[in-house]
């Protein structure tokens, strides 16, 4: 008897540590970033992208995120811009369809928790790490996310686009999740 | 020579005006057309915002022309049938407004493709209008003959500027050359 307690105690520590899985509400969430291009910040947003959210502000070491992109669904208002950017010289996306974001580990700095992770884009995986503003909302919760990075890191816009005076050399991203409880 | 224009010929200010404008339009103009020329994407982009910016300045300079047009007297005319005078004013006259026509026209092009205007990587300037991509073709097309037009007009600015020299051995020309020599004996009634 005290054999299946402790079984069962074991059984359901992982249980409450967990945290919540949540649903991402597609329609009502965006992945974007901003950047400068002739001294004129743009805005751009990626039309296909998953995430998987597991998330408890009070249980921080049990949290993930997993976001997989499509970046040849960049969307900027400009048509060339659009043309351009999944080509080889910016995503490339021929070579790398998918770009990855998965979290390392979060930590709180003062009330403002960051997110760590690891970006894979265009091939090369960086360290990134991200604000993490959650919300709950009823059974489910508002995610904001927002970091920046370095595009040369990556080599996007390489070559001759590697001119920063033109095209900005950081760009900034936000995110906006929409979560249902699993 | 006086900064400002006298009674015989036009000053320093209005022939650096006039020839930097020519200058510019010239190189600019031919610089749009063979935009095409740049290969690269990133190359266009570059040549494109060294294009936009040289319009800019022939802008602000053409408009501080007219201007200082405006405050300084003009020399009189050189002594010609009143036909040819009044043909030449009016050929100045919609020469200002198409020099002044070409880049905002530019101006209202790059408005409607959506694209930045920034003048040699300094400053952005407001677009003029709504990104429209149906008037795209149109506004190029308004930027491009514009700049035909100007051309036409100049063959009959320079034409008689030159028949001016050549054939009636006055100073219209001359007046308006840099560092240009005006003729020691000019016609019978030049003088005022």
């Amino acid at each position: 008897m005290k054999r299946l307690a402790i079984l069962l105690l074991a059984l359901a520590l992982p249980g409450l540590a967990a945290a919540t899985n949540y649903t991402v509400q597609s329609a009502s969430s965006t992945l974007g970033f901003s950047n400068t291009f002739q001294g004129e910040t743009f805005q751009g947003r990626f039309e296909q992208w998953t995430a998987s959210i597991s998330y408890d502000p009070a249980n921080l070491a049990a949290s993930k995120f997993d976001v997989t992109v499509q970046p040849a669904s960049v969307k900027t208002g400009d048509s060339d811009r659009d043309s351009a950017l999944p080509g080889q010289a910016f995503f490339d996306v021929a070579k790398f369809p998918q770009a990855h974001f998965v979290t390392t580990g979060f930590r709180q700095n003062g009330n403002q928790v960051i997110a760590d992770g690891k970006l894979t884009l265009r091939g090369v995986t960086r360290p990134v790490s991200l604000q993490v503003n959650f919300t709950p909302q009823g059974s489910g919760a508002t995610l904001d996310v927002a970091g920046s990075v370095q595009r040369l890191d990556f080599g996007v816009g390489s070559g001759e686009y590697a001119d920063t005076s033109v095209i900005g050399a950081e760009v900034k991203i936000t995110a906006h999740l929409q979560l249902a409880a699993k | 020579m006086s900064l400002r224009n006298n009674d015989r010929q036009w000053g320093s200010i209005s022939k650096f005006f006039h020839w930097i404008i020519a200058l510019a339009i010239l190189g600019n103009g031919t610089f749009g057309l063979l935009m095409d020329l740049a290969g690269s994407p990133m190359r266009k982009i570059n040549w494109l915002a060294l294009h936009k910016s040289i319009g800019l300045t022939v802008l602000a300079l053409i408009l501080l022309r007219i201007v200082w047009r405006a405050f300084d007297r003009r020399p009189p005319d050189e002594p010609m049938p009143r036909w040819q005078a009044l043909a030449a004013h009016a050929m100045h006259g919609v020469l200002y407004v198409v020099i002044v026509a070409i880049p905002l026209s530019g101006w209202w092009f790059n408005s409607v493709t959506g694209k930045p205007l920034q003048w040699f990587k300094q400053f952005n300037l407001p677009a003029l209008g709504e990104k429209n991509d149906a008037l795209r073709h149109f506004a190029h097309g308004v930027h491009e003959y514009l700049f035909w037009f100007l051309v036409l007009l100049l063959l009959a600015h320079v034409g008689g500027a030159l028949k001016h020299h050549v054939f009636d051995n006055d100073n219209v020309l001359r007046r308006m050359l840099p560092f240009g020599r005006l003729r020691q004996n000019p016609p019978e009634g030049d003088r005022r």
